[in-house]
Protein backbone atom coordinates (compact mmCIF):
# COMPACT_ATOMS: atom_id res chain seq x y z
CA UNK A 1 0.00 0.00 0.00
CA UNK A 2 2.89 2.41 1.17
CA UNK A 3 3.95 1.80 -3.35
CA UNK A 4 0.90 2.30 -4.42
CA UNK A 5 0.17 6.03 -2.10
CA UNK A 6 3.80 7.02 -3.08
CA UNK A 7 2.57 6.19 -7.16
CA UNK A 8 -1.08 8.47 -6.25
CA UNK A 9 1.43 11.08 -4.84
CA UNK A 10 3.83 11.10 -7.96
CA UNK A 11 0.97 11.62 -10.74
CA UNK A 12 -2.37 12.12 -9.62
CA UNK A 13 -3.11 8.72 -10.99
CA UNK A 14 -6.12 6.80 -10.60
CA UNK A 15 -7.35 3.88 -8.59
CA UNK A 16 -6.79 1.35 -11.56
CA UNK A 17 -2.95 1.81 -10.35
CA UNK A 18 -3.53 -0.28 -7.89
CA UNK A 19 -3.94 -2.93 -10.45
CA UNK A 20 -1.45 -1.80 -12.46
CA UNK A 21 1.27 -2.59 -9.69
CA UNK A 22 -0.22 -6.09 -9.73
CA UNK A 23 0.46 -6.61 -13.21
CA UNK A 24 3.83 -5.18 -13.15
CA UNK A 25 4.71 -7.46 -10.42
CA UNK A 26 3.06 -10.31 -12.07
CA UNK A 27 4.91 -9.28 -15.87
CA UNK A 28 8.00 -9.22 -13.86
CA UNK A 29 7.56 -12.44 -12.41
CA UNK A 30 7.16 -13.73 -15.97
CA UNK A 31 3.41 -14.34 -16.66
CA UNK A 32 2.81 -13.06 -20.12
CA UNK A 33 -1.14 -12.38 -19.65
CA UNK A 34 -0.27 -9.64 -17.27
CA UNK A 35 2.42 -8.13 -19.76
CA UNK A 36 -0.25 -8.27 -22.28
CA UNK A 37 -2.86 -6.58 -20.31
CA UNK A 38 -0.21 -3.80 -19.87
CA UNK A 39 0.01 -3.41 -23.60
CA UNK A 40 -4.01 -3.52 -24.10
CA UNK A 41 -3.58 -0.58 -21.70
CA UNK A 42 -0.71 1.26 -23.08
CA UNK A 43 -1.01 0.83 -26.74
CA UNK A 44 -3.47 3.62 -27.39
CA UNK A 45 -1.34 6.06 -25.82
CA UNK A 46 2.25 5.10 -27.55
CA UNK A 47 0.95 4.27 -30.65
CA UNK A 48 -1.24 7.49 -31.05
CA UNK A 49 2.03 9.41 -29.55
CA UNK A 50 3.86 7.99 -31.90
CA UNK A 51 1.89 8.35 -34.87
CA UNK A 52 1.52 12.32 -33.75
CA UNK A 53 5.46 12.58 -33.68
CA UNK A 54 6.69 10.47 -36.68
CA UNK A 55 4.23 12.47 -38.87
CA UNK A 56 1.29 10.45 -39.29
CA UNK A 57 3.39 7.24 -40.58
CA UNK A 58 1.37 4.35 -39.54
CA UNK A 59 4.34 2.05 -39.92
CA UNK A 60 7.23 3.96 -38.48
CA UNK A 61 4.65 4.35 -35.88
CA UNK A 62 4.02 0.84 -35.40
CA UNK A 63 7.54 0.42 -35.18
CA UNK A 64 8.12 2.58 -32.85
CA UNK A 65 5.22 1.22 -30.52
CA UNK A 66 7.29 -2.23 -30.78
CA UNK A 67 10.53 -0.65 -29.71
CA UNK A 68 8.69 0.85 -26.71
CA UNK A 69 6.65 -1.92 -25.49
CA UNK A 70 10.01 -4.37 -26.03
CA UNK A 71 12.27 -1.85 -23.83
CA UNK A 72 9.53 -1.83 -21.36
CA UNK A 73 9.81 -6.13 -21.43
CA UNK A 74 13.50 -5.99 -20.84
CA UNK A 75 13.43 -3.47 -18.04
CA UNK A 76 10.24 -4.83 -15.94
CA UNK A 77 12.79 -6.21 -13.42
CA UNK A 78 14.52 -2.42 -12.95
CA UNK A 79 11.44 -1.26 -12.95
CA UNK A 80 10.30 0.89 -9.90
CA UNK A 81 7.04 0.75 -8.95
CA UNK A 82 6.66 3.85 -7.80
CA UNK A 83 7.45 5.44 -10.69
CA UNK A 84 4.53 7.39 -12.72
CA UNK A 85 4.14 4.22 -15.36
CA UNK A 86 2.49 6.85 -18.06
CA UNK A 87 4.96 9.53 -17.85
CA UNK A 88 7.75 6.64 -17.77
CA UNK A 89 6.57 5.24 -21.26
CA UNK A 90 5.95 9.27 -22.97
CA UNK A 91 9.29 9.26 -22.30
CA UNK A 92 10.47 6.15 -23.86
CA UNK A 93 8.16 6.66 -26.90
CA UNK A 94 9.52 10.40 -27.11
CA UNK A 95 12.84 9.05 -27.00
CA UNK A 96 11.79 6.28 -29.83
CA UNK A 97 10.45 8.37 -32.06
CA UNK A 98 13.54 11.34 -31.44
CA UNK A 99 15.97 8.48 -32.73
CA UNK A 100 13.71 7.37 -35.49
CA UNK A 101 13.76 10.58 -36.18
CA UNK A 102 17.46 11.48 -36.03
CA UNK A 103 18.29 8.80 -38.19
CA UNK A 104 16.38 10.72 -41.23
CA UNK A 105 15.78 14.11 -40.60
CA UNK A 106 14.49 16.32 -37.88
CA UNK A 107 11.63 18.34 -40.45
CA UNK A 108 9.82 18.68 -43.19
CA UNK A 109 10.05 21.79 -45.55
CA UNK A 110 6.52 23.36 -46.39
CA UNK A 111 6.40 21.47 -49.53
CA UNK A 112 7.42 18.34 -48.25
CA UNK A 113 4.70 18.84 -45.41
CA UNK A 114 2.16 19.16 -48.49
CA UNK A 115 3.12 16.24 -49.37
CA UNK A 116 2.62 14.86 -46.24
CA UNK A 117 -0.71 16.21 -45.67
CA UNK A 118 -1.65 14.80 -49.59
CA UNK A 119 -0.58 11.02 -48.66
CA UNK A 120 -2.75 11.29 -45.22
CA UNK A 121 -5.37 11.28 -47.13
CA UNK A 122 -4.76 7.89 -48.72
CA UNK A 123 -4.99 6.15 -46.22
CA UNK A 124 -7.85 5.16 -43.52
CA UNK A 125 -7.10 6.57 -40.63
CA UNK A 126 -8.40 10.21 -41.51
CA UNK A 127 -10.44 11.78 -43.96
CA UNK A 128 -10.87 15.31 -42.44
CA UNK A 129 -8.85 18.03 -44.78
CA UNK A 130 -8.46 20.34 -41.43
CA UNK A 131 -7.04 17.48 -39.67
CA UNK A 132 -4.70 16.41 -42.64
CA UNK A 133 -3.57 20.30 -42.15
CA UNK A 134 -2.66 20.12 -38.77
CA UNK A 135 -0.56 17.00 -39.13
CA UNK A 136 0.97 18.66 -41.91
CA UNK A 137 2.07 21.79 -39.89
CA UNK A 138 2.93 19.54 -37.16
CA UNK A 139 6.10 17.69 -39.67
CA UNK A 140 7.30 21.80 -40.27
CA UNK A 141 8.22 21.93 -36.73
CA UNK A 142 11.49 21.10 -35.16
CA UNK A 143 11.42 18.01 -33.00
CA UNK A 144 11.53 19.37 -29.57
CA UNK A 145 8.38 21.99 -30.53
CA UNK A 146 6.36 18.94 -32.01
CA UNK A 147 6.96 17.22 -29.02
CA UNK A 148 6.08 19.72 -26.68
CA UNK A 149 3.30 20.56 -28.47
CA UNK A 150 1.84 16.88 -29.00
CA UNK A 151 2.09 15.97 -25.27
CA UNK A 152 0.68 19.32 -23.89
CA UNK A 153 -2.86 20.10 -26.30
CA UNK A 154 -2.79 16.44 -27.74
CA UNK A 155 -1.77 14.40 -25.02
CA UNK A 156 -3.12 16.61 -22.61
CA UNK A 157 -0.19 16.97 -20.13
CA UNK A 158 0.50 19.68 -18.21
CA UNK A 159 3.31 21.71 -18.80
CA UNK A 160 5.30 20.71 -15.84
CA UNK A 161 4.67 16.64 -17.15
CA UNK A 162 5.87 17.38 -20.11
CA UNK A 163 9.17 18.97 -19.13
CA UNK A 164 9.56 16.16 -16.77
CA UNK A 165 9.23 13.38 -19.71
CA UNK A 166 11.53 15.88 -22.02
CA UNK A 167 14.15 16.26 -19.39
CA UNK A 168 14.00 20.02 -19.67
CA UNK A 169 12.84 22.95 -17.70
CA UNK A 170 9.26 24.25 -17.24
CA UNK A 171 10.63 27.69 -18.83
CA UNK A 172 12.22 25.94 -21.90
CA UNK A 173 9.49 23.83 -22.63
CA UNK A 174 6.42 26.47 -22.17
CA UNK A 175 8.63 28.62 -24.67
CA UNK A 176 8.97 25.53 -27.36
CA UNK A 177 4.94 25.47 -26.49
CA UNK A 178 4.20 28.78 -27.29
CA UNK A 179 6.87 28.92 -30.49
CA UNK A 180 4.69 25.46 -32.06
CA UNK A 181 1.35 27.10 -31.77
CA UNK A 182 2.70 30.10 -33.03
CA UNK A 183 3.89 28.27 -36.26
CA UNK A 184 0.87 26.22 -36.30
CA UNK A 185 -1.11 29.37 -36.30
CA UNK A 186 0.85 30.69 -39.77
CA UNK A 187 0.48 27.56 -41.50
CA UNK A 188 -3.02 27.65 -41.11
CA UNK A 189 -3.47 30.57 -42.00
CA UNK A 190 -1.05 30.70 -44.81
CA UNK A 191 -3.00 27.12 -46.10
CA UNK A 192 -6.66 28.99 -45.88
CA UNK A 193 -5.08 31.83 -47.61
CA UNK A 194 -3.30 30.21 -50.58
CA UNK A 195 -5.11 30.10 -53.98
CA UNK A 196 -6.59 26.83 -54.72
CA UNK B 1 6.14 46.41 -25.45
CA UNK B 2 5.42 46.00 -28.70
CA UNK B 3 2.22 43.58 -30.53
CA UNK B 4 5.12 40.61 -32.02
CA UNK B 5 6.62 40.55 -28.38
CA UNK B 6 2.68 39.86 -26.94
CA UNK B 7 2.48 36.62 -29.81
CA UNK B 8 4.01 34.01 -27.58
CA UNK B 9 2.43 35.29 -24.94
CA UNK B 10 -0.82 35.04 -26.11
CA UNK B 11 -0.30 31.45 -27.57
CA UNK B 12 0.07 30.23 -23.96
CA UNK B 13 -2.65 32.59 -22.86
CA UNK B 14 -5.26 30.97 -25.20
CA UNK B 15 -4.53 27.86 -23.52
CA UNK B 16 -4.37 28.97 -19.32
CA UNK B 17 -0.89 28.26 -19.34
CA UNK B 18 0.44 31.60 -18.11
CA UNK B 19 0.48 32.89 -14.97
CA UNK B 20 -1.98 34.70 -13.37
CA UNK B 21 0.58 37.86 -12.67
CA UNK B 22 1.54 37.66 -16.76
CA UNK B 23 -1.93 37.12 -18.03
CA UNK B 24 -3.84 40.29 -16.21
CA UNK B 25 -1.21 41.96 -18.37
CA UNK B 26 -2.02 40.29 -22.05
CA UNK B 27 -5.66 40.77 -20.96
CA UNK B 28 -4.77 44.28 -20.17
CA UNK B 29 -3.04 44.65 -23.81
CA UNK B 30 -5.73 42.75 -25.58
CA UNK B 31 -8.39 45.19 -24.49
CA UNK B 32 -6.81 48.19 -26.38
CA UNK B 33 -5.06 46.36 -29.26
CA UNK B 34 -7.60 44.96 -31.67
CA UNK B 35 -4.64 43.30 -34.18
CA UNK B 36 -3.91 41.23 -30.96
CA UNK B 37 -7.35 40.00 -30.34
CA UNK B 38 -7.96 39.03 -34.05
CA UNK B 39 -4.48 37.27 -33.11
CA UNK B 40 -5.77 35.70 -30.08
CA UNK B 41 -8.82 34.30 -32.72
CA UNK B 42 -6.78 33.22 -34.52
CA UNK B 43 -4.89 31.32 -32.38
CA UNK B 44 -8.07 29.94 -30.51
CA UNK B 45 -9.08 28.67 -33.95
CA UNK B 46 -5.86 26.66 -34.98
CA UNK B 47 -5.50 25.44 -31.32
CA UNK B 48 -9.49 24.21 -31.56
CA UNK B 49 -7.83 22.25 -35.37
CA UNK B 50 -4.88 20.91 -33.38
CA UNK B 51 -6.89 19.47 -30.05
CA UNK B 52 -9.51 17.84 -32.96
CA UNK B 53 -6.68 15.29 -33.48
CA UNK B 54 -7.07 14.02 -29.74
CA UNK B 55 -10.42 12.25 -31.17
CA UNK B 56 -8.09 10.34 -33.61
CA UNK B 57 -8.19 6.70 -33.98
CA UNK B 58 -6.57 3.72 -35.02
CA UNK B 59 -7.87 0.47 -36.14
CA UNK B 60 -7.96 -2.17 -33.67
CA UNK B 61 -6.66 -4.55 -36.15
CA UNK B 62 -3.05 -2.34 -36.23
CA UNK B 63 -3.11 -2.88 -32.37
CA UNK B 64 -3.87 -6.41 -32.67
CA UNK B 65 -0.24 -6.38 -35.06
CA UNK B 66 1.59 -4.52 -32.83
CA UNK B 67 0.43 -6.56 -29.74
CA UNK B 68 1.42 -9.52 -31.62
CA UNK B 69 4.81 -8.55 -32.80
CA UNK B 70 5.74 -7.69 -29.37
CA UNK B 71 4.51 -10.73 -27.39
CA UNK B 72 6.16 -13.02 -30.02
CA UNK B 73 9.64 -11.42 -29.87
CA UNK B 74 9.29 -11.00 -25.96
CA UNK B 75 8.58 -15.19 -25.98
CA UNK B 76 11.13 -16.24 -28.53
CA UNK B 77 14.55 -15.07 -26.39
CA UNK B 78 13.36 -17.21 -23.41
CA UNK B 79 13.07 -19.97 -25.35
CA UNK B 80 16.14 -19.55 -27.53
CA UNK B 81 18.18 -18.04 -24.65
CA UNK B 82 17.87 -21.62 -22.17
CA UNK B 83 20.22 -23.27 -24.56
CA UNK B 84 23.07 -21.83 -24.91
CA UNK B 85 23.81 -21.31 -21.05
CA UNK B 86 23.25 -25.41 -21.33
CA UNK B 87 25.79 -25.20 -24.38
CA UNK B 88 28.16 -23.02 -22.44
CA UNK B 89 27.91 -25.41 -18.90
CA UNK B 90 28.70 -28.33 -20.85
CA UNK B 91 31.37 -27.31 -23.05
CA UNK B 92 33.08 -25.82 -19.51
CA UNK B 93 32.57 -29.93 -18.00
CA UNK B 94 34.12 -31.35 -21.06
CA UNK B 95 37.12 -28.92 -20.45
CA UNK B 96 37.74 -29.96 -17.42
CA UNK B 97 37.17 -33.49 -17.89
CA UNK B 98 40.15 -33.26 -20.65
CA UNK B 99 42.21 -31.03 -18.62
CA UNK B 100 41.57 -33.20 -15.78
CA UNK B 101 42.51 -35.98 -18.45
CA UNK B 102 45.64 -34.44 -19.11
CA UNK B 103 47.38 -32.85 -16.28
CA UNK B 104 45.57 -34.89 -13.50
CA UNK B 105 47.84 -38.03 -12.84
CA UNK B 106 46.13 -41.06 -10.67
CA UNK B 107 48.18 -40.70 -7.65
CA UNK B 108 47.94 -42.61 -4.26
CA UNK B 109 48.42 -41.08 -1.14
CA UNK B 110 50.70 -42.53 1.24
CA UNK B 111 47.90 -43.79 3.92
CA UNK B 112 45.10 -44.49 1.18
CA UNK B 113 44.61 -47.63 -1.02
CA UNK B 114 45.66 -48.04 -3.88
CA UNK B 115 49.49 -48.45 -3.35
CA UNK B 116 50.54 -48.43 -6.93
CA UNK B 117 49.32 -47.88 -10.18
CA UNK B 118 49.99 -48.54 -13.16
CA UNK B 119 49.03 -47.03 -16.96
CA UNK B 120 48.83 -48.91 -19.81
CA UNK B 121 47.74 -49.56 -23.06
CA UNK B 122 46.03 -52.68 -24.47
CA UNK B 123 47.83 -54.74 -24.20
CA UNK B 124 47.51 -54.37 -20.37
CA UNK B 125 51.17 -53.52 -18.39
CA UNK B 126 50.80 -53.70 -14.88
CA UNK B 127 53.29 -53.79 -11.80
CA UNK B 128 51.29 -56.64 -9.92
CA UNK B 129 53.53 -57.05 -6.80
CA UNK B 130 52.45 -54.40 -3.72
CA UNK B 131 55.16 -53.70 -1.35
CA UNK B 132 55.00 -53.80 1.43
CA UNK B 133 56.77 -50.58 2.21
CA UNK B 134 54.55 -47.60 1.66
CA UNK B 135 56.32 -45.92 -1.24
CA UNK B 136 55.23 -43.00 -4.27
CA UNK B 137 52.88 -44.55 -7.00
CA UNK B 138 55.26 -45.61 -9.75
CA UNK B 139 53.31 -44.22 -12.85
CA UNK B 140 54.80 -45.09 -16.22
CA UNK B 141 53.37 -44.20 -19.58
CA UNK B 142 53.34 -45.78 -23.04
CA UNK B 143 52.27 -44.15 -26.25
CA UNK B 144 49.50 -44.75 -27.59
CA UNK B 145 47.53 -43.90 -30.41
CA UNK B 146 45.11 -41.79 -30.29
CA UNK B 147 42.69 -43.52 -31.27
CA UNK B 148 43.07 -46.71 -28.95
CA UNK B 149 41.42 -46.10 -25.47
CA UNK B 150 43.98 -45.71 -22.61
CA UNK B 151 43.79 -48.92 -19.73
CA UNK B 152 44.40 -47.86 -15.93
CA UNK B 153 45.00 -51.06 -13.73
CA UNK B 154 45.19 -49.57 -10.16
CA UNK B 155 46.74 -53.24 -8.32
CA UNK B 156 45.62 -52.73 -4.38
CA UNK B 157 47.44 -54.82 -1.10
CA UNK B 158 44.79 -57.59 -1.80
CA UNK B 159 45.21 -59.58 -4.96
CA UNK B 160 41.94 -60.04 -5.08
CA UNK B 161 41.22 -56.25 -5.83
CA UNK B 162 41.98 -55.02 -8.62
CA UNK B 163 40.99 -52.17 -10.41
CA UNK B 164 40.70 -51.39 -14.31
CA UNK B 165 40.53 -47.84 -15.64
CA UNK B 166 39.05 -47.86 -19.36
CA UNK B 167 39.59 -44.25 -20.45
CA UNK B 168 39.21 -42.53 -24.16
CA UNK B 169 41.72 -40.52 -24.99
CA UNK B 170 40.00 -38.59 -27.80
CA UNK B 171 38.03 -37.26 -25.05
CA UNK B 172 34.38 -38.88 -25.02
Amino acid sequence: MQELALLMEAGGVDARDEELIRLVRQAKAGDTAAFETILVRYQRQVLLTALRLLNRNLEDAKDAAQQVFLRLHRSLHQLDENRHFASWLYRITVNVCRDMLRARRPALSLEEAGEVAAAAGEDTIQQDEQRRMIYAALATLPERERTAVVLRDLEGLTTSEVARIMGRSEVTVRSQISNARVKIRKFVIRRQRRPL
Amino acid sequence: MNCAKFEPLIALYVESDLPASEASVVETHLEGCAECREFAAEMRDSQAALKALRTDFVEEVVFQEVRAEVLNRVSMPRKQAAWPRYAIAAMLLMGLWVARLRFVRPAASLDVEPRAAVIATPPVTTVSAPHHRVRSPRVTRRRAFKSEPLLVKIVTDDPQVVIYWLVDQNGG
